[in-house]
């Protein structure tokens, strides 16, 4: 393995039309994670990367890419139907056939663990195309837990080629079900270089309404709300929504933004829930640009996703996690603090860190277990490495001690 | 003469009715067969293995299905007392018959949920 150069260097490019590799996105989440892969494996020059937007609503993936000034190169429109997952991941490898029958890619990569992804991988396996797993190795408690994506991402690890983990959770994971050492590799998540790039971008607010609550803000904090899980829905989101409204009682200079799935009855249940408080304001789905700024000035988070909760501590912002049981990405991880649905506990976890801002600041203090902001360029590198064009990159460095950092040795 | 969807379905019914005759016979004799287990397998060993993940299995159900010209590709739940497994199976038919499988098991799911399946008798 060698260093991760800015620009690593490539062996055996020959002058010619650079090999494919096909990127699949079939989801906004999964869009966003892909973006920084495509742009650093076009800044490396190596391999030429092919945005395959794809499942049932390929705009959503192909806005979310637009953040990036990335715009999908394929389309592979899947026609709902009964809109099962069944009938979607049926169709979906008859795409994704269809069109490597033409253009055959040297690797396929997926992300994740969608019906989309599982898709892509088995539709490449099929085809004898390498399959690279983007946050391969994340495993909830037990085999049945969140089927069938507990056993899509477990089927997805046996028939990729090349493991890439954002967390050294996962690779263990992976060690742990016998897949080989050198077929794995810790490069974080990217989902922090692309909260770094949006961010870096300082894009306006896309939604008009969030744009004049921010900036009529002044200086009271922000409490970020998301909710998607389905799980989330009904009596559970009642309990968070009457959290919130007992946070925003006790604290004057709290402004309260809650993200809600798009799902009508779920807006409409937030109205009526909370709809009344001033200083709460209640959006639907939000373009990535807009969740991201919002990440990166909240004071804290309160969510039922992984996706957010990384994100949000790529700025230094913890989250509350709105859920049970630890979610597949590892909420313990740092950062974050498993507090589930109940209104009590809410209150009682986010007033201590509303009270305290070093307390607040102390759980991110320890660096971002998900990633240093390189995680895409070492998915482009091992990627190259793959097909033999590039050497192997190193895995992401473990945080440091901070007994280091004060000089203490062992 | 059969297409590749209704070959491929007939041999996917038969080894999940138990029928490991008819199952044995869609497979042509010098067909390419492999599986991401250990130890290697050969066809007598992959219908001794399917016949015996329907017999332990609560249910075999065939979630998805593909089929392009001569290949398909078939997604199974095996779902067992205390846990379902995923399979993913590309064949490849020629002349009236199978003539490749490559079976995907989700191998630690399999493990567990079917135990000593791999055993030799």
């Amino acid at each position: 393995m060698t260093g991760l150069a800015s620009r690593w260097v490539a062996t055996n490019v020959l002058p010619m039309a650079l090999p494919e590799v096909h990127l699949i996105c079939g989801t906004r989440t999964q869009a966003v994670r892909l973006a920084p892969v495509a742009a650093a494996m076009r800044e490396a020059g190596v391999v030429a990367p092919v945005l395959v937007a794809g499942g049932r609503y390929p705009a959503m993936a192909g806005q979310a890419l637009t953040a990036f000034g990335l715009f999908p190169d394929v389309t592979l429109r899947v026609e709902r139907g009964a809109g099962s997952r069944s009938e979607l991941r049926t169709e979906m490898i008859r795409r994704l056939d269809e069109l490597w029958t033409e253009r055959p890619p040297a690797a396929a990569l997926v992300q994740g663990d969608t019906t989309t992804s599982l898709a892509g991988a088995l539709a490449a396996c099929w085809r004898r195309i390498p399959v690279v797993h983007l946050e391969a190795g994340q495993r909830g408690d037990h085999l049945g837990s969140s089927f069938p994506e507990e056993a899509d991402r477990r089927l997805i690890a046996q028939v990729a080629t090349l493991h890439l983990t954002a967390t050294p959770l996962a690779a263990m994971n992976l060690l742990d079900e016998d897949v080989a050492t050198g077929d794995v590799l810790i490069t974080g998540n990217t989902v922090v270089d692309a909260a770094h790039t949006v961010a870096g971008r300082r894009l306006p607010f896309v939604n008009l309404e969030v744009a004049a609550v921010r900036a009529a803000a002044a200086d009271r904090r922000l409490l970020v709300v998301a909710v998607r899980r389905r799980e989330s829905w009904g009596a559970a989101l009642d309990r968070v929504l009457a959290a919130v409204r007992r946070l925003v009682e006790r604290y004057a200079d709290l402004d309260v933004i809650i993200a809600t799935d798009p799902n009508p009855a779920v807006r409409a249940q937030a109205h009526a829930g909370i709809g009344d408080v001033d200083r709460v304001m209640i959006t639907g789905s939000l373009p990535h640009q807009d969740l991201t700024r919002l990440l990166s000035e909240a004071y804290l988070v309160l969510t039922d996703t992984a996706d957010l909760q990384q994100e949000a501590r790529s700025f230094g912002v913890p989250a509350l996690v709105l859920l049970e049981d630890a979610d597949p990405a590892g909420s313990a991880a740092g950062g974050a603090r498993l507090v589930g649905s109940d209104d009590a506990t809410i209150v009682e976890e986010a007033a201590a860190l509303l009270d305290s801002r070093v307390r607040r600041d102390a759980m991110t203090a320890g660096g971002n277990p998900y990633g240093d902001g390189l995680a895409a360029r070492r998915v482009a590198q091992a990627t190259a490495a793959l097909l033999g064009l590039a050497d192997h990159p190193d895995p992401m460095p473990a945080l440091g001690s901070y007994a280091g950092a004060y000089g203490a040795s062992f | 003469m059969p297409g590749t969807a209704e070959l491929v379905a007939f041999y996917a019914r038969s080894w999940i009715n138990r029928d490991r005759d008819a199952a044995r016979r869609l497979i042509a004799p010098d067909a390419e067969i492999g599986w991401n287990l250990e130890p290697p397998v050969d066809d007598e060993e992959l219908v001794r293995t399917l016949h015996r993940i329907a017999a332990f299995a609560d249910s075999v159900t065939v979630v998805s299905t593909t089929c392009a010209g001569d290949r398909a590709c078939l997604v199974y739940d095996c779902a067992a007392p205390f846990g379902t497994v995923r399979m993913a199976e590309f064949l490849t038919v020629a002349d009236d018959a199978v003539s490749e499988i490559r079976q995907v098991y989700d191998a630690v799911a399999l493990r567990r949920y079917f135990p000593g399946l791999l055993d030799s008798d």
